[in-house]
C-alpha cells in the first residue's frame, strides 16, 4: 500500500500533462478538470482514511532505502494536509469555468492549475530537504505561470515583484540546505533531525535553521518578510487569488511547521520564543494592513498576514494545545480563505469595482452573496461554533499554559479587528439605500456561489462537527511532538 | 580553499544584491543570474572541495569526492535556468506594457 | 430544555420560506407563539419547592465543549423574562411594524436573538456561553441595522458590535483561563473549586476579562456609549434587547460567577464602583436628552449600574434587591418603551420638546405611562414596584460598612436617584401634559389601535400586581433565584412599611429634591449643557474608529510602497540582523583549518577574475559588456566546476550558460540601454552596507558550517552502490536517474512549466494585438 503516498502527486502531473494535449478545447478541458480533481480528491479522502487508520505510509522512492533515496511520507499532518488542498482544489476546479477566465482557459490554466496542486501536495509529502526545495519550485513555476497568465500592465508589474522576490528566496533555501548538509551530511529530513539531535544542535545549526525559517517565512507572508504579498496576490483572476491565498502561504507555513517540529527543536528559547513574538507582529501589521484599504481584495489578501499570525503561535508554544491549535487553524484558514477570494471576486464582478467607496445597498439585488459574505467574517474572525473558534480556543489556551499572557490580549485584539474589516465590507457595500450604486450588473452567480457554499459548508462543519475531526488533530498534534517517531518510521524500517 | 571559494561565494551574494537593490531592471536581472552562481558555488564548497577523483568509477580507486551536492547543483542550474529564462520573458514584457524598465515606477497605487 | 433553546433557531430557518407565501396574515402571530409556549413550558417549574434541574448533552467532548443545561433559580428568572417579555414584544410588532417591512429578516434575527439569550442564561458549559453570548451581540447587530438605509442605523449596528464582541471576547479570555486554571469547563464545577481559582496568580486576569465582557454587554460606564445608538432599532428591538433581556446578560455573567469571586475584594470593588458611576452618569446623562428612546436608553443605562453596584456588594439584602430589580426593570421601562414606541407610531416623532399635551388624545397611553414613570422613579406608593427594590437598594448602600469610602454610596445613590426622579417626570409630564403643539408633528395624534396596547397593559399590570402583593412571586421565584447567587439570602417577607428608618428618607429627599429640580429645570438647562461635550466617550469612540482608519492606512502606506528595491532592503536587513544576532547567541561562528583543500595558483586566478568581474557588473553602463562580464563570471563557475573534480555539472554549465548568454543578448537588446545609475550617495552607501553584510554572513557561515562536518556525508552509500545497485559508473547520473530521479523528474517539469508560461505570455499577447 506504500505506493498510495504518491498518487496526491503523480495524478495532478498526469493530469497537468494530458491537459496541455488539450488546451485549445476549453469544453473538454473544463469537463476534464473537474472529473481529475474529483478524482485526485477522492484518492486523497481515501489516503487520508487508510493514514488515519493504519498509521505513516512511507515510500521509498525508487526502492531505494533511507536517508539515500527520496523518501515520501504520508503520516497524518501530510495527509490532511493534502486532503484540504484537494477540497480546495476542487472548490475551484468547479469555479473557473464561470470565473470570467476568458482567453487564460486555452494558454494553459488548467495544466498550469495541476502543476500547482501537484507542486503543493509534493511538499507537503517529501521526507527530504532538497526534494521540497524542488517541489518548491514546481509550484512557484506554476504560480509565475498563473500570475502573468494573460495580465495586463498591473499584473505583470505585480508578477515581476513576486517572482524576483521568491527567486531571492529560492537561492536562500538551497544555500540553506548546502550549510546544513555540511554540518550534518544529509538532506533526508529524519536523518538530519536525528543528528541535530545528537549534537544538540550546537553551534552554527541553529544560525542554519533561522536561515531556513526566513526562507520558509517569506513564502508564509509573516511579519516582516510579507511585502511582496497583498499586492501581487489581488492582481490575477479571484480563482488564482483564492488559490495562492490558501495554498502557496500555506506550504510556508507548513515547512516551518515541519522543520521546526523535527529538526530544530533544541533551543527552543531561542526559536521557538521568537516566533511569538513574530506571531504577535503579524497579527498586528497584517490586520492594520486589512483596516487601511478600501479595496475588498485587498481587505481579504491582508488577512492572511494575521492567520499566519495565529498559526506560527501555536509553533511557537510547542504543546500539544498549541500545535493541534495550529493544525486545526491551518485547515480552518486555508478553506476559509478559498471561499472569501471566490466571493470577493464576485462581489466586485457584479459591482463593477472593488472600491468599497464606490459600493453600497448590494443587498438589495444580491443578498445570497451578502449573507454569505457575513458568515463568511464570522467563521474568518473565529467567532463560534465555526471552524475558526476551535484552532483559535486551542491555540490561546495553548499559549495561557505557557504564561504568554500578551500574545493572548494581541490575539485578542485581532479577532476583533479581523471581524471589523470583513463587517466593514458588509455594511459599506451591502447595506444602504437600494439606490446607493447606479449601475450595478444583474449576472446569473449560482454557478459561482455553489463552490463557496460547499467551502462555507465545510467550515461549519468543522466548526460544529469538530468532534469528528479534534481527536485526530489532536493525535497529529502529539505525534509531531515526539520526533522520534517520525525518525524511526523513516529509518528503521 | 574551502575559505577562498566562501569567500567568493559571499562577493557573488554581495553583488547580486547590490545589483538587485538597483532600479533600473537589466541590473535586477544581472543581480539573480549571480545569485544563482553564488548559491551553485555553495553547494560545491560545501561538499568538501578536492576531497578524491571525480566521481565516475573507477576500477582501483576508491577515494571520490561526494558526489551528492554535484547532483543537487545539476538540479538547481537546470531549475535556475527555467526561470531565469521565464524572467527575461516577464521582464521584457512588464517593461513594454508598462513603458518604463525603473522598478520605482512600478510600484502602483491601491485600487486599480 | 435543549428544545427551547433549539426551536426558536429552527423556526427561524423556515421563516425565509414562510415570507415567500405572502398571505394576508402578518407573519408575527405565528411567531408569537414561540416565546409563548416557551412561557409556559418555564413558568411551570415555578413553585416554592423548585430546585436546580441540570441536563446533558455531548457535543464536542474532546475539547470539553458540552450542552449542560443548568436551570437553577438565577436562569429561571432570565429565561421568563426572554420568552414572557418576547411574546409580548413579538405581539406589540405585528402592530408597530407594517407588512410592507421585510418582516421576515426581522423575524428571523429576533428569534436567533431570543435563542441565543436563552442559551446564554442556561448553558453551564463556558464555551457555549460564550457561543450564545456571540450569537447575541451578532443578532442585535442585525437588528440595530434593521433599517440601514438609515446612516445612523449601520452606525449604531457597527458600533454595538464593536464594543459588545471585544468584551466577549475578552470574556473568553478570562473563560480560556479558568479553564486552563481548574480544568473544568463548567461553571457549576468551577464553584466548586472556587478556592482553586482564588489562589491561582492569574485571579485578576480572570477577573478583569470576565467583567470586561460583563460591563461592555451591560452597558455599563465607560462602554455604555452604544447603548443610546442602538436605539436606531425599531422600538419592539429597543424594549426587548436593549432593555429588558440582552443588555442584562451581562448582569447574568456577574452574578453567575459571583459565588466564585465573592470574597474576593477587587469584585467588590470594581463592580460596586462601575456601577455607581454607571448609575450616576446615566441618570444624568438622561436628563439632557430630548428623545423620549434616548432618555430610556440612559435611563437604562442608569438602572443596569443600580443593578451592577448591588450586585457588587454581595451582601445577601443586595443580592435580593437585585434579582427583584431585575424583573421590576423589565416590568417598567418595558412598558415605557412601548409607550415611547407608541408615541413614535401615532405623533411621528419623539422629540419631546415638539410634543406635549397628549394627555387627552391618548389617555389609555398616558395613563401606562404614569405607571411606569412613576414606578421607574420609586414614587413611595404601594402599587409600584419601582418603589420596593428601590428602597431595599438604599438599605443595602447603608449595610456596606462605615469604613472609608463605602460610606459615600447612599450620598451618591441618593443622587442617582435624584436624577432618575427628574427625568422620570420629565418623560411623563414632557410628552402628556401642557401645550399640545399638533403643528409641530409629522402626523395627527390619536389614540393607538388597542392590538398594539395589550402588550404594555400586561406589563403595566404587572408593575401594579407585583407592587400590590410583592410576596406573591417571592418565595416561589425571587427567593430562588437570590439563593442562587448568594445563598446566604434568607426568606424575607417584602413589606411596604418598615418605618421611620434610614432608606425611607432616602426616597423622601429623592422626591423631594427631585421634584424641585423638575420644575426648575429650565434653569438648570445650561448646567446640563455643558457636561460633557467633548469629554464625552463618545467622542472618544469615534476618534478610535477614525483613528484606526487614517493611522492604519497611514502605516501601511508607509512600508507598503509598492517598491522592489524597499521590499527586498527590508527582508535583507531582517534575515541579517536576526541571523548575526542569533550567531551570537548561540556561538555559532566556528574556524578551522583542517582537511582544507590545498588552493592552487590557476583556482586563485579564477576565483579573482570572478570576482572582478563580479563587482565590474555593478559598474558596466553597456548593455552588452554587462552580458559579457556576466558571462565571465558564468564560465568561471565552470571551470571551477572542471577544478573541483565535477565534470558533469560543469557541462551543464557550460551549456546553460551559453544559452543564458544568448538568451540575455536577445531579452536585452529589447530593454532600454543601461544608464548610469542615478541613486544618491546616501542610497549606494545603504545599498552596498546592505549588499556586503550580507555577503559577508553569507561567507561566515559557509565558514563555519564548513568547519562543523560532525557527521559523515551519506555519499558513500552512492559510491558503493552506484555500480552495484545502480548500474553506472558515473555515479552523479546514477544519483539523478535513479537515486534521486523524483528530483530529475520534478526539475524536468518545472522546465517544463517554465516553457508554458513563455509560450502563454508571447501567445497571449499575440492574440492581444490581432484583436
Amino acid at each position: 500500500m506504500s505506493n498510495l503516498a504518491v498518487l496526491p502527486i503523480i495524478i495532478p502531473l498526469i493530469s497537468a500533462i494530458i491537459l496541455i494535449f488539450f488546451h485549445r478545447k476549453v469544453k473538454l478541458s473544463r469537463v476534464l478538470t473537474k472529473l481529475f480533481s474529483l478524482i485526485s480528491l477522492g484518492t486523497a479522502g481515501y489516503i487520508t482514511w487508510y493514514v488515519l487508520e493504519n498509521g505513516t505510509i512511507i515510500l521509498n522512492t525508487g526502492d531505494w532505502i533511507a536517508p539515500y533515496g527520496i523518501i515520501l511520507v504520508m503520516d497524518g499532518l501530510a495527509a490532511i494536509l493534502v486532503l484540504t488542498t484537494n477540497v480546495i482544489a476542487t472548490a475551484c476546479a468547479f469555479y473557473a469555468p464561470y470565473a470570467g477566465l476568458e482567453k487564460r482557459e486555452i494558454y494553459y490554466f488548467y495544466p498550469f492549475f495541476f502543476f500547482l496542486i501537484t507542486g503543493v501536495s509534493g511538499a507537503f509529502i517529501t521526507g527530504d530537504l532538497f526534494n521540497l526545495f524542488v517541489f518548491f519550485e514546481v509550484l512557484l513555476m506554476a504560480s509565475y505561470g498563473l500570475i502573468v497568465l494573460g495580465g495586463g500592465k498591473v499584473q505583470l508589474r505585480e508578477s515581476l515583484k513576486y517572482l524576483l522576490i521568491n527567486l531571492f528566496s529560492s537561492m536562500l533555501f538551497v544555500t540553506a540546505v548546502a550549510f546544513l548538509y555540511a554540518v550534518v551530511g544529509t538532506v533526508n529530513m529524519a536523518q538530519i533531525a536525528e543528528r541535530v539531535q545528537e549534537v544538540e544542535q550546537q553551534g552554527i545549526i541553529t544560525t542554519i535553521g533561522i536561515l531556513l525559517f526566513f526562507v520558509f517565512a517569506t513564502k508564509a507572508a509573516l511579519f516582516p518578510l510579507y511585502y511582496w504579498l497583498p499586492k501581487s496576490y489581488i492582481v490575477p483572476n479571484p480563482v488564482i487569488s483564492a488559490l495562492f491565498g490558501a495554498l502557496l502561504t500555506k506550504v510556508g507555513i507548513y515547512s516551518i511547521l515541519r522543520t521546526f517540529s523535527l529538526i530544530f527543536i533544541h533551543k527552543t528559547d531561542l526559536t521557538h520564543d521568537m516566533f511569538i513574538w513574530i506571531a504577535g507582529l503579524s497579527m498586528i501589521f497584517g490586520v492594520i494592513g486589512a483596516l487601511s484599504t478600501s479595496n475588498i481584495k485587498l481587505i481579504i489578501a491582508y488577512n492572511i498576514i494575521p492567520a499566519i499570525g495565529f498559526i506560527i503561535l501555536g509553533i511557537g508554544v510547542l504543546n500539544p494545545d498549541g500545535i493541534s491549535g495550529s493544525i486545526y487553524y491551518l485547515i480552518h484558514d486555508m478553506i476559509i480563505k478559498t471561499a472569501l477570494f471566490l466571493l470577493v471576486g464576485v462581489i466586485a464582478s457584479v459591482a463593477g469595482t472593488s472600491d468599497l467607496r464606490k459600493m453600497g445597498g448590494l443587498i438589495h439585488y444580491y443578498p445570497s452573496l451578502g449573507w454569505l459574505l457575513f458568515l463568511s467574517g464570522a467563521v474568518l474572525a473565529g467567532l463560534p461554533p465555526f471552524s475558526g473558534f476551535i484552532g483559535k480556543l486551542l491555540l490561546l489556551k495553548g499559549a495561557f499554559e505557557e504564561g504568554e499572557i500578551a500574545i493572548v490580549i494581541i490575539g485578542l485584539l485581532t479577532s476583533l479587528l479581523i471581524l471589523y474589516s470583513i463587517v466593514k465590507i458588509f455594511i459599506n457595500g451591502f447595506w444602504g439605500d437600494k439606490e446607493a450604486m447606479t449601475h450595478i450588473e444583474k449576472k446569473p452567480i449560482n454557478g459561482l456561489l455553489t463552490p463557496i457554499v460547499s467551502l462555507l459548508a465545510l467550515s461549519v462543519l468543522l466548526g460544529v462537527g469538530a468532534e469528528l475531526f479534534y481527536p485526530h488533530i489532536e493525535s497529529i498534534a502529539t505525534y509531531l511532538l515526539d520526533p522520534e517517531i517520525y525518525i524511526d518510521s523513516v529509518l528503521k524500517e | 580553499m574551502e575559505i577562498i571559494t566562501s569567500i567568493l561565494a559571499g562577493v557573488l551574494f554581495a553583488t547580486a544584491i547590490y545589483n538587485l537593490l538597483q532600479k533600473q531592471l537589466i541590473r535586477i536581472i544581472i543581480g539573480t543570474a549571480l545569485i544563482s552562481h553564488g548559491a551553485h558555488i555553495l553547494i560545491l564548497t560545501m561538499g568538501r572541495l578536492k576531497a578524491g577523483q571525480p566521481p565516475i568509477l573507477r576500477e582501483g580507486i576508491s577515494n571520490y569526492t561526494d558526489p551528492l551536492p554535484q547532483a543537487l547543483i545539476l538540479t538547481s542550474i537546470v531549475i535556475s535556468f527555467g526561470v531565469t529564462s521565464l524572467l527575461l520573458v516577464l521582464a521584457y514584457r512588464a517593461s513594454q506594457e508598462n513603458n518604463t524598465d525603473i522598478m520605482e515606477e512600478l510600484r502602483g497605487n491601491e485600487n486599480e | 430544555m435543549l428544545y427551547a433553546i433549539l426551536i426558536p433557531l429552527l423556526i427561524a430557518c423556515f421563516i425565509p420560506a414562510l415570507s415567500k407565501l405572502k398571505t394576508k396574515i402578518h407573519t408575527g402571530i405565528f411567531i408569537f407563539f414561540v416565546p409563548f409556549f416557551i412561557f409556559i413550558y418555564f413558568a411551570s417549574f415555578i413553585g416554592t419547592d423548585f430546585s436546580p434541574v441540570m441536563e446533558q448533552y455531548s457535543w464536542i467532548p474532546s475539547l470539553g465543549i458540552n450542552f449542560d443545561l443548568y436551570l437553577d433559580g438565577l436562569s429561571l428568572l432570565f429565561v421568563l423574562l426572554i420568552s414572557g417579555i418576547g411574546a409580548l414584544v413579538v405581539f406589540y410588532s405585528i402592530y408597530y411594524l407594517d407588512k410592507s417591512e421585510q418582516l421576515g429578516n426581522f423575524y428571523v434575527y429576533l428569534l436567533m436573538f431570543m435563542s441565543a439569550m436563552l442559551g446564554v442564561v442556561l448553558s453551564d458549559n463556558i464555551f457555549v456561553l460564550y457561543t450564545f453570548w456571540e450569537l447575541t451581540s451578532i443578532s442585535s447587530f442585525l437588528l440595530i441595522g434593521y433599517w440601514h438605509f438609515k446612516e445612523r442605523s449601520r452606525y449604531g449596528a457597527l458600533k454595538s458590535m464593536l464594543i459588545t464582541v471585544f468584551g466577549g471576547l475578552n470574556m473568553l479570555g478570562g473563560f480560556i483561563l479558568l479553564y486552563v486554571v481548574t480544568g473544568t469547563t463548567s461553571i457549576q464545577e468551577m464553584i466548586q473549586q472556587a478556592d482553586m481559582i482564588l489562589s491561582s496568580n492569574y485571579l485578576p486576569l480572570i477577573l478583569g476579562f470576565i467583567l470586561l465582557g460583563a460591563f461592555t454587554k451591560s452597558a455599563q460606564f465607560p462602554f455604555h456609549i452604544w447603548l443610546p445608538d442602538a436605539m436606531e432599532a425599531p422600538t419592539p428591538v429597543s424594549a426587548y434587547l436593549h432593555s429588558a433581556t440582552m443588555v442584562k446578560a451581562g448582569l447574568f455573567l456577574v452574578a453567575r460567577f459571583s459565588p466564585i469571586f465573592a470574597t474576593y475584594e477587587w469584585f467588590f470593588i470594581v463592580v460596586s464602583v462601575i456601577g455607581i458611576i454607571t448609575l450616576c452618569w446615566g441618570s444624568y446623562m438622561s436628563v439632557r436628552q430630548t428623545d423620549l428612546k434616548a432618555i430610556l436608553a440612559f435611563s437604562t443605562i442608569s438602572q443596569l449600574g443600580m443593578i451592577m453596584a448591588m450586585l457588587g456588594f454581595g451582601t445577601p439584602i443586595a443580592i435580593f434587591a437585585a434579582v427583584f430589580h431585575i424583573l421590576n426593570h423589565a416590568t417598567f421601562k418595558g412598558s415605557l418603551f412601548m409607550v415611547a414606541g407608541i408615541v413614535d407610531h401615532e405623533t411621528g416623532t419623539r422629540d419631546i420638546r415638539k410634543l406635549g399635551g397628549l394627555a387627552t388624545l391618548m389617555p389609555i397611553t398616558a395613563t401606562l405611562a404614569i405607571f411606569g414613570t412613576f414606578s421607574m422613579a420609586g414614587v413611595p406608593l404601594p402599587f409600584l414596584n419601582g418603589f420596593y427594590s428601590k428602597e431595599m437598594f438604599f438599605d443595602a448602600t447603608l449595610g456596606l460598612g462605615s469604613g472609608g469610602w463605602s460610606q459615600v454610596i447612599p450620598y451618591l445613590a441618593v443622587i442617582g436617584s435624584i436624577f432618575t426622579f427628574v427625568y422620570s417626570m420629565y418623560f411623563f409630564f414632557g410628552t402628556f401634559t401642557g401645550k399640545k403643539q399638533l403643528d409641530q408633528l409629522p402626523k395627527k395624534p390619536h389614540e393607538a389601535p388597542i392590538g398594539m396596547l395589550i402588550a404594555p397593559i400586561l406589563l403595566v399590570a404587572g408593575v401594579i400586581l407585583i407592587g400590590l402583593f410583592p410576596n406573591m412571586v417571592n418565595a416561589p421565584f425571587l427567593q430562588h433565584a437570590a439563593t442562587a447567587v448568594n445563598n446566604a439570602v434568607e426568606y424575607k417577607k417584602i413589606s411596604f412599611w418598615h418605618g421611620f428608618i434610614s432608606p425611607f428618607f432616602m426616597s423622601l429627599a429623592v422626591v423631594g429634591i427631585g421634584t424641585v429640580l423638575f420644575i426648575t429645570r429650565k434653569k438648570w438647562q445650561a448646567v446640563y449643557n455643558f457636561l460633557p461635550g467633548k469629554a464625552s466617550f463618545n467622542h472618544i469612540y469615534n476618534g478610535i474608529i477614525s483613528k484606526l482608519d487614517t493611522l492604519s492606512n497611514r502605516i501601511t502606506n508607509f512600508y507598503m510602497t509598492g517598491s522592489l528595491k524597499t521590499y527586498m532592503s527590508l527582508i535583507l536587513s531582517t534575515v541579517l540582523i536576526v541571523s548575526v544576532v542569533y550567531m551570537f547567541l548561540t556561538d555559532g561562528f566556528a574556524f578551522s583549518t583542517d582537511q582544507l583543500a590545498e588552493p592552487s595558483f590557476i583556482e586563485i586566478a579564477v576565483v579573482a577574475v570572478m570576482i572582478i568581474a563580479a563587482i565590474a557588473t555593478i559598474y558596466m553602463n553597456h548593455n552588452v559588456a554587462a552580458i559579457l562580464v556576466l558571462g565571465v563570471v558564468g564560465f568561471g563557475v565552470a571551470i571551477l566546476f572542471v577544478i573541483y573534480r565535477a565534470p558533469d555539472i560543469a557541462l551543464t554549465q557550460l551549456v546553460i550558460e551559453t544559452v543564458t548568454v544568448a538568451l540575455f543578448l536577445l531579452c536585452f537588446y529589447h530593454l532600454p540601454k543601461m544608464r548610469k545609475s542615478t541613486d544618491s550617495i546616501k542610497t549606494k552607501t545603504i545599498n552596498a552596507i546592505i549588499s556586503i553584510a550580507f555577503g559577508a554572513l553569507i561567507t561566515i557561515v559557509a565558514i563555519s558550517a564548513n568547519s562543523s562536518r560532525w557527521f559523515d556525508s551519506i555519499a558513500d552509500y552512492f559510491v558503493e552502490n552506484s555500480y552495484k545497485l545502480g548500474g553506472g559508473d558515473n555515479i552523479v547520473n546514477v544519483i539523478l536517474v535513479d537515486f534521486r530521479g523524483l528530483d530529475t523528474l520534478f526539475e524536468i517539469s518545472v522546465l517544463g512549466i517554465a516553457a508554458l508560461a513563455v509560450v502563454g505570455l508571447i501567445k497571449m499577447k499575440k492574440n492581444k494585438e490581432a484583436e
